[in-house]
């Protein structure tokens, strides 16, 4: 590495030593009372994964290059010179990270080794050493919001053909069709991702609910934020901030996608429309009664996964709980849940980054918590965290089956002859309108 | 020459070691606070309906540690605890500020707080050098509590042995008021007049492993103290 590159990075550092930042790296006092919060070192005992080491190899540069105690006596807090074999232990403990902040709540001051992980990622995506694979779906993100109005044709057309899956789940829509676009004023933007498991059964239930709902264009997904460049982040969500204020939406509603709605929600400042998890608006839907789910839909016992974006670092505990309940009466948590619930271990774009070995071996522990549990389906309500569970599952031979929350409320929803003879719905489907139109057995085919 | 050494350590070094602290803590904390506040919430859910109570909970009553290592816990608040009464006991020793009985002979706590601190301190060492510990321990963690182990040593030295004699404390509490009232009114007094007789060369030793701690405290972690109230609020407040 030489000087000007060196320069180039601790200007970077320099730039993320916020108060916060300057008071995380200041303050541990290596009591190593975090060392067991780590998934990883719970499953992989390494000192290398725990949160303190972790934070340590930040710490021992910022200690070189931002201290006067570096300054004058390296050897007092072991600081060390920035180079490119420190480089890759950086990247090591960076990207084993995903981010959970499980740490933070074991840590006696709460230091957000999250936090600085990011420092350490800014810093790797200035040395070009980040994975690539994260730069190029991020970079491909932003691209979209540029080219947005080059795109939207061929998105419209897509989400068309996906419409006769929504209307097998639930027959009858609202308002602009079955799954609107461009809807000015809407009450909800829901922003879903690349697939279309995000879009239809949220569309499905939202049509149940009669909901005044508009698709986004955008993807919810921040790559932004799994690569760990701060610009980046900004642009992705920005896409999504501009088409809401565009439309005048009242609520943006987040798919379950964790770090989508901690980005949203918790690092874009405030906005004109709220931003809420889509289990918000589904345990909504069922407390005001605008949508009825079966529970013989559902068997087995259901455990939930709290995604660590959403629950711990977004709040959101009891309406994925409360959507459950009302879809099997045989609901267990995990044993710890909720703030103290086992990362995945698939967090902080370490599912797309593969190193699937990694990823098996770093979540046995979440694997002994499911399998205590004795349940049947892992519902969760992130995407990450679902494609993790998914092969942790398989990898471990369990027959614990992974499923969305949206899916499972999607497929238990209660078609009422009121809701399907409401004035003012408007069919789009040939299927929808015949099914409207008494056409009962067509419709049973099509949802087969 | 050894008297000499002695004054400086009792007296000028004294003065500049906590000029040094003042000077070093003042830019520690101003550098923090001057460093731009971070953009977005780092809280961590559920949220409290009183989140500063709860940060202050955090601050003083470890319940973090108390949940995940209790034997280090009971030694954490037995550490801090005795320390705290230990700034009393000093304040305590100036006779301008004396909080106890004027003619009482012992410092408060009767020097068992000495000994919890000594005890405390010397766990909070041993446990350094076991894994997984030891790993991520640096030379600042050890050399800092092997510098406060000697203080407290030479503290219960003072404490104790002093006390031993036949006719009761060699150096009394209203000896060690003298010096420190003193050092108060910058009277540059030499303090082996009032610290007369065989326990003075350990005062002394006491003293210069204090002005050392004193010295390397605002380059320490020790700036904890300052800074864990304000890290815990950032965890919850929104």
């Amino acid at each position: 590495m030489d000087e000007k590159q060196r320069e180039k990075l601790l200007e970077l550092f320099a730039g993320k030593l916020t108060r916060a930042a300057r008071l995380y790296l200041d303050n541990c006092t290596r009591c190593g009372v975090c060392v067991e919060a780590c998934h990883v070192y719970a499953s992989m005992p390494e000192t290398r994964y725990t949160a303190v080491n972790r934070a340590q190899n930040m710490r021992r540069l910022y200690e070189k290059y931002f201290k006067l105690s570096g300054k004058i006596a390296s050897w007092w807090n072991e600081a060390v010179e920035l180079d490119d074999a420190w480089m890759e232990k950086v990247y090591e403990t960076a990207y084993t990270c995903t981010g959970c902040r499980r740490c933070m709540t074991f840590c006696p001051f709460g230091i957000d080794t999250g936090l600085i992980q990011s420092i350490a990622k800014l810093l790797l995506v200035g040395a070009d050493m980040e994975p690539k694979v994260l730069t190029m779906l991020a970079n491909v993100s932003v691209s979209k919001g540029k080219n947005i109005e080059a795109t939207k044709a061929a998105f419209a057309e897509a989400v068309k053909g996906l419409e006769a899956e929504v209307i097998e789940k639930w027959q009858s829509e609202a308002g602009e069709g079955v799954i609107p676009l461009e809807v000015k004023g809407a009450n909800v933007l829901y922003v879903a991702l690349a697939g279309k498991h995000s879009i239809i059964p949220a569309a499905a239930i939202m049509n149940a609910a009669k909901e005044h709902w508009s698709l986004s264009y955008f993807e919810a997904v921040n790559f932004g934020a799994f690569v760990g460049n701060p610009e980046t982040t900004k642009q992705i969500a920005q896409r999504i901030i501009d088409e809401a204020e565009r439309l005048q939406v009242k609520e943006v509603v987040i798919c379950e996608c964790g770090t989508a709605y901690r980005v949203m929600k918790h690092m874009t400042g405030k906005h004109s429309f709220n931003v809420i998890t889509f289990m918000e608006l589904i345990a909504r839907y069922l407390q005001e009664g605008r949508i009825k789910l079966d529970k013989s839909k559902v068997t087995g016992r259901i455990t939930y996964h709290d995604p660590c974006q959403i629950a711990r670092q977004g709040g959101i505990y009891e309406e994925p709980r409360y959507v459950l309940q009302q879809l099997t009466d045989d609901f267990v948590d995990l044993q710890p849940n909720r703030r103290a619930n086992w990362c995945c271990g698939g967090g902080g774009g370490l599912v797309i980054m593969g190193d699937k070995d990694f990823r098996m071996k770093s979540a046995k522990v979440k694997v002994d918590q499911v399998k205590a549990s004795g349940a049947d389906i892992l519902a969760t309500a992130c995407e990450n965290c679902h494609s993790q569970l998914t092969d942790l599952m398989a990898h471990y031979k369990m027959d614990t089956k992974v499923q969305f929350v949206s899916g499972l409320v999607a497929d238990a929803l209660v078609q009422e002859q009121a809701a399907r003879k409401s004035p003012g719905l408007k069919v789009v489907d040939k299927a929808a309108a015949d099914a409207l139109n008494g056409s009962q057995g067509e419709l049973k085919r099509k949802a087969g | 020459m050894l008297d000499k050494a002695y004054y400086f350590i009792m007296v000028p070094m004294v003065y500049l070691a906590f000029a040094w602290c003042i000077v070093g803590i003042t830019m520690k904390i101003l550098g923090i606070f001057k460093a731009p506040p971070h953009p977005f919430t780092l809280r961590i859910f559920p949220d409290s309906k009183t989140p500063l109570f709860r940060a202050f909970l955090d601050t003083f009553t470890f319940p973090t540690i108390r949940e995940h290592r209790p034997l280090l816990w009971v030694f954490l608040v037995l550490f801090h605890a005795a320390f705290a009464v230990l700034i009393i006991a000093h304040l305590d020793l100036i006779p301008q500020l004396r909080i106890a009985s004027k003619d009482s002979p012992h410092m408060i706590g009767h020097g068992i707080v000495g000994l919890v601190l000594t005890v405390s301190v010397l766990y909070l060492l041993l446990r350094r050098f076991r894994s997984p510990v030891r790993e991520f321990s640096v030379p600042s963690d050890y050399v800092l509590l092997l510098l406060l182990f000697l203080v407290f040593i030479t503290g219960d030295v003072i404490s104790w042995a002093n006390s031993w004699s036949e006719s009761g404390f060699v150096l009394t509490k209203q000896d060690f008021g003298k010096y420190l009232s003193g050092l108060v009114r910058f009277t540059f007094q030499d303090p082996s007049d009032a610290l007369s007789g065989g326990h003075y060369s350990v005062v002394v030793a006491h003293v210069l492993l204090v002005n050392l701690f004193i010295m390397v405290l605002p380059f320490s972690k020790i700036m904890h103290s300052f800074f864990a109230l304000p890290l815990n609020a950032l965890r919850r407040i929104p």
